[in-house]
């Protein structure tokens, strides 16, 4: 991806998204005007109306010096985002579902695994000592209510 | 008033929050000798730690995680030549040398003189400043505190990133973040999407683990799974000579570190700017006034003595704007916001009046902790050394879990995990598009203050559009943030 093409699509989704805002969800999920006092809307509009002209301005300019910004950018790894923050996501409810301490050791196994840890004791160390030391210091030691 | 500042030295000086200002420093020293992990990223980390803690004894805590950082950030810097902080990559310039020629610790301790030096004096310039810059203060009306905000989000989106437009639409961002919940005046849901939990707001734990942390880590374990390599650790020298910083050779760098204190200070003062440009400028001021400019590069204390001095000096003088306007002067400041909140204080002139000993027990625990970096340095160096040897395999899973837990732990929410990791995969793209996600975090930082004083100014003015033009401050503030934009532009016209 050249810098072009990477200023293209920022500024492009940034123009949909605060066009999105100023037209559908800014007024659907906002208060309506008490009467008295600022509007709901007014600061969330200000927002996204600078987002919108800003993002405009971006792509003018990279559309008028799209010669001089070709150098590459770097890539977004999909793959890498995907076995990292899926297992964030299922950790709670598998807290939830198996409890801490086993959702905890598997989801801290996965992690080391996804990241290239293939010596097995030290996955296992680390993927136990923390989760228990967590644990331990949360419900026993700060009486904090633990998923 | 002498009272009040006897009793709020005394209350630094109690067991326990001396012992927290302590551990503060030391995990500041470990986090920050490890490379990816900074300051920030650590006290967003442990402001949810900071809740079970006394007001005093978590912002003394969270100030001394963050002083610890900023030295530790040295080590991996000379010895692996990987700066652990941003700030201190113009430390590696002369300290790595040094390590290579054997003299690692002599770089070390120079790099250890040097920050606390640079932080005391830091120290000293916001105790004197802080209160009568305060008073001032105390006469801005909500028209000048919205022209100041405007201000302050310009400096930082022009001045502390690479363009003023992505900077500014990073703010704006922030801003729309810090509308979601209850709206103040109809005191009904806003952008909620009819999600219960998003009622109470947005709060500041989940976004700045998620932006500072838990996405670094990603990026990191990108460029780990990419380069399985690690730089080796260097040996020491067991000579004398090569391992102490003689009282000669300190004196001898002394008009360096005044200078890069005034700098470190002055910029740290200013919002945006940060640390990282304090020591590049600390540095090539060095290099300017020296009588031997190309010897640095090649080892030379006063390098890793600019360097560090004004790296430091800004941890303590980012306290300026934000006890006397409640302005976060830089990322970690920004965070502290979150911390005085979470502990039913909000930063601002009017502290100075409400809780005048809190301030003063925070200057207490700022000195504390400079002594506390200069015993615990000289003290575990060796030791600390040994934490650049800790795998990033064993490391990075840990963190990680860290995240997840320490979002659970604000408010024993679920719901704050799912934001974490929403907010981390904004900041992924950011950083990827080069987008600052620290404007976003002040952005959203300074959106509540920025809605009340807009609604006062409205609300006073009876809805006269010409209210901010009858204020000369506040015209002078607009003036001035049109001016920042025109340098920007100008300057990145040039760049």
């Amino acid at each position: 991806m050249t810098q072009a093409q990477r200023d293209t699509i920022s500024y492009g989704t940034v123009a949909v998204f605060s066009s999105a805002l100023l037209l559908w969800i800014i007024p659907t999920w906002s208060p309506e005007y008490p009467g008295y006092g600022v509007p709901a809307t007014l600061l969330p509009n200000i927002a996204a109306g600078f987002m919108l002209a800003l993002s405009i301005l971006g792509l003018i300019r990279t559309l008028l010096h799209k010669a001089a910004s070709t150098g590459s950018v770097g890539r977004i790894h999909w793959k890498h985002l995907a076995v990292f923050l899926i297992p964030c996501v299922l950790l709670m409810p598998a807290m939830s579902l198996a409890g801490f301490i086993p959702a905890g050791i598997v989801f801290m196994a996965w992690i080391q695994f996804v990241c290239g840890q293939r010596r097995w004791l030290t996955m296992a160390i680390v993927s136990v000592v923390p989760v228990v030391v967590v644990y331990a210091l949360m419900r026993f030691g700060l009486g904090v209510p633990m998923p | 008033m002498f009272d009040m500042i006897c009793a709020g030295f005394a209350e630094a000086l109690q067991v326990a929050n001396l012992l927290f200002v302590l551990l503060g420093v030391i995990a500041g020293v470990i986090a920050g000798a490890i490379p990816g992990i900074n300051g920030p990223m650590a006290i967003a980390l442990c402001i949810p730690l900071s809740y079970y803690m006394s007001p005093v004894a978590a912002i003394g805590f969270l100030v001394g995680l963050n002083k610890g950082a900023f030295f530790g950030g040295s080590i991996s810097g000379i010895l692996l030549n990987t700066p652990g902080t941003p700030e201190s990559a113009a430390t590696t310039w002369d300290g790595h040398p040094l390590a290579l020629q054997g003299k690692g610790e002599k770089a070390l301790r120079m790099a250890l003189y040097a920050s606390v030096t640079g932080d005391a004096f830091a120290t000293l310039v916001l105790i004197l400043v802080a209160a009568p810059l305060a008073a001032v203060a105390l006469y801005m009306g909500p028209p000048e505190v919205f022209a100041l905000i405007c201000m302050a989000m310009i400096i930082i989106a022009g001045l502390g990133t690479k363009s003023l437009i992505r900077g500014l639409i990073a703010a704006a961002m922030g801003v729309l973040v810090g509308t979601i919940g209850i709206e103040p005046v109809s005191a009904m849901p806003r952008l909620t999407f009819n999600i219960v939990s998003l009622e109470r707001g947005i709060s500041l734990i989940p976004v700045g683990i998620g932006m500072l942390a838990f996405s670094e880590i990603i990026i990191q374990l990108e460029r780990l799974i990419d380069d399985k390599g690690q730089a080796e650790v260097l040996s020491f020298s067991s000579r004398p000579e090569d391992r102490l910083v003689s009282l000669k050779e300190y004196l001898r760098c002394a008009g360096t570190l005044l200078r890069s204190s005034i700098a470190g200070t002055v910029v740290g003062a200013l919002p945006g700017l940060g640390a990282p440009v304090a020591s590049f400028f600390a540095y090539d001021q060095a290099v300017k006034h020296s009588k031997h400019p190309e010897e640095f590069g090649t080892g030379r204390l006063e390098g890793i003595a600019a360097s560090e001095s004004a790296n430091s000096a800004v941890v303590a003088s980012s306290l300026i704007p934000l006890f006397t306007l409640g302005i976060p002067g830089n990322m970690a400041a920004a965070l502290l916001i979150g911390a005085f909140v979470l502990h039913g204080m909000t930063p601002g002139p009017l502290m100075f009046e409400q809780n005048a000993q809190f301030i003063y027990a925070i200057y207490g625990s700022l000195i504390i902790a400079n002594l506390f970096l200069l015993g615990v340095g000289r003290l575990g160096l060796k030791l600390f050394c040994k934490v650049v040897r800790i795998p990033p395999l064993i490391l990075y899973p840990i963190i990680i879990f860290t995240c997840v837990m320490g979002s659970y732990l604000s408010q024993y929410s679920t719901f704050d995990v799912t934001l974490m990791i929403v907010f981390s995969l904004l900041a992924y793209f950011m950083r990827k598009f080069d987008y600052s996600f620290i404007c976003l975090i002040i952005g959203f930082i300074l959106a509540p203050i920025w809605e009340t004083s807009l609604q006062q100014v409205i609300i006073a003015s009876e809805q006269d559009p010409y209210m901010f033009f009858k204020q000369p401050v506040a015209d002078i503030l607009m003036v001035l943030t049109f001016l920042v934009i025109g340098k920007s532009m100008l300057a990145a016209r040039k760049g």
